[in-house]
């Protein structure tokens, strides 16, 4: 009996002290720690006269220009709340609800945010808006009072951001309006409301606590934004913290200690608004007491002139949405020269700002002829854009799947009924990130590991150097657990209990039973997730640019540094590559997005079915083909 | 074959199983039967060891298994939800106990299509996904995954409850002649006292913990030892003080102080009494039409009374109609009040 005991406490046991001391490694050593010595170094700054002085900093807030960061970012928000609400809510209204014309196509277009986005995105808008930009051009063609320089700034940035986050909406929201029981409609006109009145009475209350969220979602995303204000010039909080955390005692005040200071305001408002988020949804929410839903049937909008006047804005936004991606991608086909002029030149359509390399020739201010080797290059052929690539690929995988199998085994132990206390410890210590902006753990691991002080890893510089990367690797793996533990935390409630009690008395170990029983279930929510994070990952510019690392410069990097300023020798086609990388992240994005909401969502009998139907099509092919061969033979 | 011998399991500070006493036989089919919340799967999770009781024995074949893990007891179960692992096949989901015994691959296929073809299930259908199977088949499934490692007992935790009336009834058939012809004892937890009534050898009724009785259909309906017996197991009359009364001045062996019941079908409309049976005069205040029977509210004066006659098309009788009703002494049960704290001391 106790030799049984030993025998199956044993490996057990080990395994779970191994998780344990791995946890609380990743919590206290790349978590807390970092972030507390981010928290506190404002308070030891030292003044002119050199004493420490823990109120230097916040002195200097209050006196100086610091202010207007924050001023700023907070600007940004509470007006992007405004328009990107009224944008999400139209679109998914438009495709959702309205009976307008076209409704899938204008959908598609619309959901073209989730396939590209940050940096990808902003260079996309500017391309279009910016000064010289395509469009801008044309109407400074046709109205010369024109302002060129309308997008810079504040607008530029509200503008693009406020297309670019509806993202959300077009998930969650359209979700919301499926999932409205039908009946509620039909029992609101029967008792004599109007369309718009059912709308407002009927449809958009139970779509508060969703909006509610996307409302707080937004105000983050805009506080804390990084690409568009760093591309389009808007100062804001977290370009002036990057910009900080490479600044030096020499050039200014106390820079360090101003980037945390900005971080910890950052924070505190990410903070308190998650609280209230999180409040909030304790409360409940509105649950649709229905047995029997009804699916929801697209209303018509009876007077005339508020129809055709839907239809037209439904389409405007569509060219909105559309007119980036159109472009980028036709001029992703073209030679650089059409590219610098913004003009479609039916002669220029070419492939070598995805693959190839080429010479470039010019004129010199001596009339000589000087020809640059290699000058225009493809995305595939560019020594930098494919170095890029690689590594945020290999980076962004590493972290998801990390992510992912930390969540796992985490969610794991804490499904244990016996585990429940230390399990509540467990999960919020991997939602603690949360709570910070990205930027924040990004700035801490750069400062906090800058030295060769930190015992826990070897006394190594970790941001030295090629050591950089596994500190990028750590952040995006710390900034997605939380997410990735709120996804596969939901799966684990798919697996019945009853499933785990039939494979254990039909004789399964826990490490079988995990592994052939649970996992399976999970898996494809696993797999969704590691997608989703890597996706994410693979394009993101804000952790990279707080690294701001030459070991370490990721894609987005690399696009954000494609500007064709070069007119003379090098870089040739720097737009024209920026394009083509855009249309290769639509393409993987669309690809991921794809097999998680398409392959993925496929239980195994669909699965079966589907393979079946291949069997079935491949023998008709071969079948006809073998057909085919025995008449050949026959008539040769 | 089963002993389970003063088991006492509690959760906390709620005793869920007072000292339950249980006798199964070889090749036997015995129901737990009882309301919600009453111990039978509590007791069932007992025997198959997702429980361990606070003190008390489990014995099969005179081995104890009370301290034995789970997946050495060779119990097999059937889920309430069946419990078919959903990324599998039907195929793999029977065959994962064999190939855990590590057994070989000709070994398990053999095994395999030779349960599924005693269960009915088709090779076509072994190919497929669970979730694309009817629940009927789907419970099919179930058992055969439960009975292809050959276990020594089968437990069954409401396996119909999740099925809807028709194909309820199909299943309880089916279950009843696959069970014979395995011959395997059999432990079988229901809340529904027609499938305990229709498919058991012995019924354990459970109330609050404690087993009320143990006994075949006909005695547990027929003869039930307890008033909360009589009371779960079918619809039956209790008789009011004054027909008592009246029962007693007619010269019947009937004690007042006792709680006093008949069944529906015990008591007939409008027929002479012979020997012994009493008549007593009433008004029919209410009917309900059930097809194959009716059930007449028959208003006594003193209480309304519940009657089942066969719809023969013969006598139909009309609200309103003054009847008598027919009663025969012998049909009573009787309970002292005290006596449910007798049987469970």
């Amino acid at each position: 009996m106790s030799q049984s005991l030993d025998r199956r406490l044993r490996p057990d046991f080990i395994v779970r002290m191994i998780g344990l001391v791995f946890f609380i490694y990743l919590f206290f050593g790349f978590m807390l720690l970092p972030c507390l010595n981010t928290l506190t170094s404002i308070f030891r700054e030292k003044n002119a006269a050199g004493e420490a002085d823990p109120f230097a900093v916040i002195r200097f807030f209050l006196a100086g220009t610091m202010g207007r960061y924050v001023w700023n970012s907070l600007k940004l928000a509470v007006c992007l709340v405004i328009t990107v609400n009224v944008v999400g809510i139209s679109l998914v209204l438009l495709t959702e609800y309205f009976d307008i014309k076209g409704a899938k196509i204008l959908r598609v277009g619309y959901m073209t945010t989730m396939i590209y986005s940050g940096v990808a995105l902003v260079t996309g808008y500017m391309f279009l808006y910016a000064g010289d930009g395509m469009i801008t051009s044309v109407l400074k063609d046709r109205f010369p009072d024109f302002n060129a320089s309308w997008f810079s700034g504040f607008n530029a940035v509200l503008f693009t951001m406020t297309f670019a986050c509806t993202s959300n909406h077009m998930l969650f929201l359209r979700n919301a309006i499926r999932n409205i029981d039908y009946n509620t409609v039909e029992a609101a006109r029967n008792m004599g409301a109007n369309p718009f009145k059912v709308l407002w009475k009927v449809v958009l209350p139970t779509l508060i606590p969703t909006l509610f969220s996307l409302t707080v979602m937004t105000f983050i995303t805009g506080l804390c934004a990084m690409s568009a204000p760093t591309l389009l010039g808007y100062d804001s909080i977290n370009p002036e913290i990057v910009r900080l955390a490479g600044s030096s005692v020499a050039d200014e005040s106390f820079p360090q200690a101003r980037a945390a200071l900005l971080s910890i305001i950052l924070a505190m408002f990410t903070i308190v608004l998650l609280t209230v988020l999180s409040a909030y949804e304790r409360k409940g929410h509105y649950l649709s007491v229905s047995k029997t839903k009804a699916k929801l049937q697209k209303q018509k909008i009876n007077n005339p002139v508020a129809n055709v006047l839907a239809h037209i804005y439904a389409y405007i936004l569509f060219i909105i949405y559309m007119t980036p991606v159109v472009m980028i991608i036709v001029f992703s086909f073209q030679n650089h020269s059409a590219i610098r002029g913004k003009k479609l030149d039916m002669n220029g359509w070419t492939i070598i700002n995805y693959i190839g390399k080429q010479d470039y020739s010019y004129t010199n201010d001596r009339g000589k002829v000087k020809t640059v080797a290699g000058a225009i290059s493809g995305v595939f052929s560019n020594e930098k854009t494919l170095g890029g690539i690689k590594l945020s690929f290999l980076m962004s995988a590493i972290a998801a799947a990390l992510a992912c199998v930390i969540v796992v085994v985490a969610c794991n132990y804490m499904f244990k009924k016996k585990n429940k206390g230390t399990g509540v410890v467990l999960e919020y210590a991997l939602l603690f990130p949360w709570l910070l902006p990205t930027i924040l753990i990004c700035y801490s691991y750069r400062i906090y590991f800058n030295s060769n002080a930190v015992w826990y890893v070897g006394n190594q510089n970790l941001y030295f150097k090629e050591n950089v990367r596994f500190l990028i690797i750590m952040a995006y793996t710390v900034t997605k657990l939380p997410f990735s533990l709120r996804m596969i935390k939901a799966s684990f409630y798919a697996i019945d209990e009853e499933l785990q009690d039939a494979a254990k008395n039909l004789g399964a170990s826990g490490l079988r039973t995990f592994l052939k029983v649970k996992l399976p279930i999970i898996l494809p929510s696993v797999l969704a997730v590691f997608a989703l994070n890597f996706n994410a990952l693979f394009t993101e510019y804000d952790m990279s640019a707080t690294f701001q690392s030459p070991q370490a410069i990721s894609y987005a990097m690399v696009i954000q540094g494609m500007t064709a300023d070069a007119t003379r020798g090098a870089n040739m086609n720097a737009l024209g590559r920026r394009c083509a990388s855009t249309v290769f992240i639509m393409i993987v994005s669309g690809i991921i997005l794809y097999l998680v909401y398409g392959v993925g969502a496929r239980d195994l009998g669909e699965r079966l079915e589907h393979r079946r139907k291949r069997r079935e099509l491949w023998a008709r092919l071969t079948g006809e083909s073998r057909k085919e061969k025995a008449a050949e033979v026959r008539d040769a | 074959m089963i002993k389970l011998n003063d088991i006492v399991v509690k959760f906390g500070d709620f005793t869920a199983l007072h000292n339950i006493n249980v006798h199964v036989r070889e090749g036997e089919f015995f129901t737990f039967l009882g309301p919600s919340g009453c111990g039978k799967t509590t007791t069932l999770r007992t025997i198959t060891g997702f429980i361990e009781p606070v003190s008390g024995t489990v014995v099969v074949k005179d081995r104890d298994i009370t301290h034995v893990p789970i997946e050495d007891r060779n119990i097999g179960i059937v889920f309430q939800s069946y419990a078919l692992f959903p990324t599998m096949t039907v195929y793999d989901n029977i065959a994962f106990g064999l190939k855990i015994k590590k057994l070989k691959k000709d070994e398990i296929d053999k095994k395999v299509r030779e349960i599924a073809r005693k269960v009915d299930l088709s090779d076509e259908q072994l190919g497929k996904a669970v979730s694309q199977l009817s629940g009927g088949q789907q419970q099919r499934v179930a058992i055969a995954r439960a009975l292809v490692t050959g276990p020594a007992i089968i437990c069954m935790d409401e396996p119909l409850s999740n099925l809807d009336a028709k194909l309820r009834v199909q299943l309880r058939n089916e279950l009843k002649k696959m069970q014979k012809d395995f011959g395997i004892t059999t432990i079988y937890v229901t809340h529904d006292q027609e499938e305990a009534l229709t498919l058991s050898d012995r019924i354990a009724v459970f109330n609050k913990g404690y087993i009320e009785q143990i006994g075949t259909p006909n005695e547990v309906y027929n003869f039930s030892k307890t008033e909360f017996v009589c009371n779960f197991i079918g619809d039956i009359n209790r008789l009011g003080d004054e027909v008592v009364a009246k029962l007693v001045e007619a010269g019947a062996d009937v004690d007042p102080a006792k709680h006093n019941y008949v069944r529906l079908e015990r008591l007939h409309v409008n027929v002479e009494p012979t020997g012994g049976q009493v008549a007593l005069e009433g008004k029919v205040t209410m009917r309900e039409y059930y097809g194959l029977y009716i059930k007449y509210y028959i208003d006594l004066g003193s209480q309304t009374i519940k009657v089942i006659e066969k719809n023969d098309g013969v006598r139909i009788y009309e609200s309103g109609q003054s009847v008598r009703v027919i009663l025969d002494p012998a049909d009573i049960m009787a309970y002292a009040p005290e006596k449910e704290e007798e049987v469970r001391g």
